[in-house]
């Protein structure tokens, strides 16, 4: 379990979070569902060891992470895959390395197979030899998902990753998604500001609002919450 | 959860670690070889003695050749700001025909040594007129300076007009005319830029020594070295120079937030959709106007040289060749080195100063100031640490003009290289941060190559700038060094004039030949790059 206790964070002046709990549950997909600026996306950075959260701590499974603002295990060291909005990939590496490079620097073994395994899986074998600026918006998407997983994390983050896609190129990668929980055994926490992406995948949902949690619960939950910020939300 | 691991000291924060003391080795050696030099010789005069007392050195004459000294670099602030917006729009946002042609060979006249633009237009105006008093004097001075500067705002102003986004541009034109918009939004948007490029002309304007001293025009820079290595009266040379760089500072303090950020020093930036002008009715004026100017900027002072140098036949340039052949290899290699070394600083400067806290971005505000201090002044600075027993292993070798150099010329190299990796999402190191990869291997790897073209091109300018740097390195020289400009600058008081014409013209046609041999060897592979950042 993931274990968010009484966590602030800012930015410079900005107050961001305060005070923020929250539990996620292993092996679920759990969605972040909010409005720009409600802090979604910081929770993704303090859980992946990017940013230090300024009090409170956080927890994995028992091991603190983080705690009276200091990361205790760095961002290298959580065995967390984090799938970010513009991706990142190296432009200046084919398919293939880009997947390949964390496996070379950890000097693994069977680096070929592992890679090929991976790019089969999602399609995009064809593919291994081409930079990311021959790619299709879909094809990178795949290699950005692939490269994170390659580590085996147990836990991936992504941080709104379909938001440049078209509907049909959405529905597809959801797809794939959803299956990567029980293909790879992982924990996926993922960053949405579209109630209607968050509903056809998640296992659990945490609406924000202004760095709070507004409700938390399934889908069907979240549904028929009465909470008027909610209701408000899911009319748009 | 099993597979988290309590932090590995070894592969984790040692390495960064590891980082963080290479910077501080390298600030600190910057402090000691080039700080320590400038802090040492303004404090040993100015609180050697009296502060006051040392004051009182200045009188009326000081103060008045320092206002001339202003306007001078005023206008020339003025001039080139205004005629580099106009090209600067022409290339930038007009779909004139070559304009990449152009945006590369305007450039040029920044690119040589000031002296050499000099000696050719005396050389013109002693063929038009018969004798060289009309440019022999502040009007010469500014425009010498104009026609080198106006490239440079051209690219400050042209960069500033292209990352103006055209959505901005095409609601404004929905609702009143194209001159209005330009008069409304555009030269609003930009004023930054203005004044950028105003206060950096204005700077290098005041701080220039070789055109001044080749027209013989009494400004502040030739009166300090004047003072300096005439009449040895280093306290009010050093007062002098005081002054001067109290203006710079001012200047650059008030202006901290444009140049700071100097977004005008950066290569290959994606800007954001451009808007280009189709001018109509004033295409073929606008086509003129780049080809009167690339003639009087770059063509008609290679003419005039080319012409002056074999007006008595192949003597004189025979002669010439003959007394810079042996400066040739030096000057090429202590340029190298330089240029080598103020990268290398530079990288360092610029991923700390992204990355790390407020004391890491001290470093750049550092570099700048040195930069900002007149060649001149850094160069009295240097020779007055340099000159004592213990340290003539610098001082009566090469090893002080290569000091020189990368004091005036890593503030470059660190602003294109920063701007460079700003350019670069945030995510593409984020993500091989968590993946664990070292911050060796991140650097080496993954920033290092994608950012590689820039590099090259900073060490080019470094490299350019070092081989035509004439201001430090005349008071710096050992004797029995022999550079480029400084051979040409001793001849010129006494030589021919077909003479100095064919020096000027070979320094002219050397820096060309390694400007066009680095475009070519480059060329193709930043072309390369370029498709694949798209």
């Amino acid at each position: 379990m993931i274990s968010l206790d009484k966590i602030k964070h800012s930015y410079g002046d900005k107050l961001v979070l305060e005070d923020l709990c929250l539990n996620i549950d292993d092996k679920q997909l759990t969605c972040l569902l909010g409005s720009s600026g409600s802090g979604k996306t910081t929770i993704l950075r303090l859980i992946s060891g990017l940013e230090t959260p300024l009090s409170g701590s956080i927890d994995i499974d028992g091991n603190t992470l983080a705690k009276d603002g200091e990361n205790i295990i760095q961002a290298s060291e959580r065995n967390i895959g984090f799938i970010f909005q513009d991706l990142g990939l190296w432009p200046h590496f084919s398919v293939y390395k880009n997947v390949a490079f964390g496996l070379m620097e950890q000097k693994s073994s069977n680096i070929e197979m592992k890679v090929m395994d991976m790019l089969d899986y999602f399609g995009i074998k064809d593919q291994m030899h081409k930079y990311p600026h021959q790619l299709s918006g879909g094809q990178k998407q795949l290699v950005a998902i692939a490269r994170s997983l390659i580590l085996e994390p147990k836990i991936l983050l992504m941080d709104e990753p379909l938001s440049n896609l078209d509907v049909k190129l959405k529905r597809k990668i959801l797809e794939y998604i959803k299956n990567l929980k029980q293909k790879f055994d992982l924990s996926i926490i993922y960053v949405t500001h579209d109630h209607r992406e968050a509903f056809a995948i998640a296992d659990q949902i945490v609406l924000m609002n202004n760095g709070k949690i507004e409700e938390s619960g399934s889908v069907e939950q979240i549904k028929s919450s009465n909470n008027e910020y909610v209701k408000y939300f899911l009319e748009y | 959860m099993d597979s988290i691991k309590p932090i590995n000291i070894k592969n984790g924060s040692n390495s960064l670690l590891g980082f963080n003391s290479l910077l501080f080795v390298i600030y600190g050696l910057f402090i000691i070889f080039i700080g320590l030099p400038i802090i040492y010789t303004f404090g040993t005069v100015l609180f050697e003695n009296d502060l006051s007392n040392s004051f009182k050195l200045l009188n009326n004459a000081t103060f008045s050749l320092l206002f001339k000294s202003l306007i001078l670099a005023s206008s020339v602030g003025i001039i080139s700001t205004f005629f580099g917006t106009i090209l600067g729009f022409l290339l930038y946002k007009t779909n004139l025909k070559l304009r990449s042609f152009y945006k590369i060979v305007l450039l040029i006249p920044l690119f040589i040594s000031p002296y050499i633009l000099a000696v050719a237009w005396k050389d013109f105006f002693f063929f038009l007129f018969g004798n060289s008093s009309l440019i022999s004097s502040y009007f010469g001075v500014i425009m010498v300076l104009s026609l080198i500067f106006i490239p440079l705002a051209m690219l400050i102003i042209g960069s500033a007009l292209s990352n103006i986004d055209s959505q901005i541009e095409e609601s404004a034109l929905m609702l009143v005319s194209f001159k209005k918009m330009v008069f409304s939004i555009i030269l609003p948007l930009i004023k930054p830029a203005l004044i950028t490029s105003f206060v950096l002309i204005f700077i290098f304007s005041i701080s220039e020594f070789s055109v001044p001293a080749f027209f013989g025009v009494k400004v502040f820079t030739t009166e300090i070295f004047t003072q300096f290595s005439a009449f040895y009266n280093h306290s009010l040379a050093i007062i002098q120079s005081t002054l001067l760089i109290a203006i710079c500072i001012i200047l650059l303090y008030a202006e901290r937030k444009y140049i700071a950020d100097a977004p005008f020093l950066s290569v290959g930036s994606k800007g954001t959709n451009n808007k280009m002008y189709d001018i109509i009715n004033y295409r073929k004026l606008g086509q003129l106007f780049l080809i009167v100017w690339l003639f009087i900027s770059i063509v008609l002072p290679f003419i005039i040289l080319f012409a002056q140098s074999f007006k008595g036949g192949m003597d004189s340039f025979i002669r010439a060749y003959d007394l810079l052949l042996p400066t040739f290899v030096n000057s090429i290699f202590l340029a190298f080195m330089a240029a080598i070394i103020s990268v290398f600083i530079g990288f360092i400067a610029a991923y700390f100063s992204i990355k790390r806290s407020k004391i890491y971005k001290s470093f750049e505000w550092f570099l700048l100031l040195v930069f900002a201090i007149p060649s001149t002044i850094y160069g009295i600075s240097l020779i007055k640490f340099y000159n004592q027993p213990e340290l003539s292993f610098i001082y009566s070798t090469s090893a002080i003009i290569i000091i020189g150099y990368v004091g005036k010329y890593t503030f470059i190299s660190a602003k294109l290289i920063s701007n460079a990796i700003k350019q670069i999402p945030n995510s593409i190191d984020e993500v091989s941060q968590i993946q664990g990869i070292p911050i060796f291997s991140r650097l080496t790897k993954i920033l290092i190559p994608i950012i590689l073209p820039t590099i090259f091109i900073a060490f080019i300018i470094s490299f350019i700038f070092s081989l035509g740097e004439l201001g430090t390195t005349i008071m710096l020289y050992p004797p029995g060094t022999e550079i480029m400009p400084i051979k040409v600058f001793t001849i010129m008081a006494n030589a021919p004039q077909a003479l100095i014409s064919s020096m000027t013209l070979i320094v002219f046609s050397v820096t060309l030949l390694m400007i066009s041999i680095f475009y070519f060897m480059l060329n193709p592979f930043i072309k390369k790059y370029h498709s694949i950042n798209d």
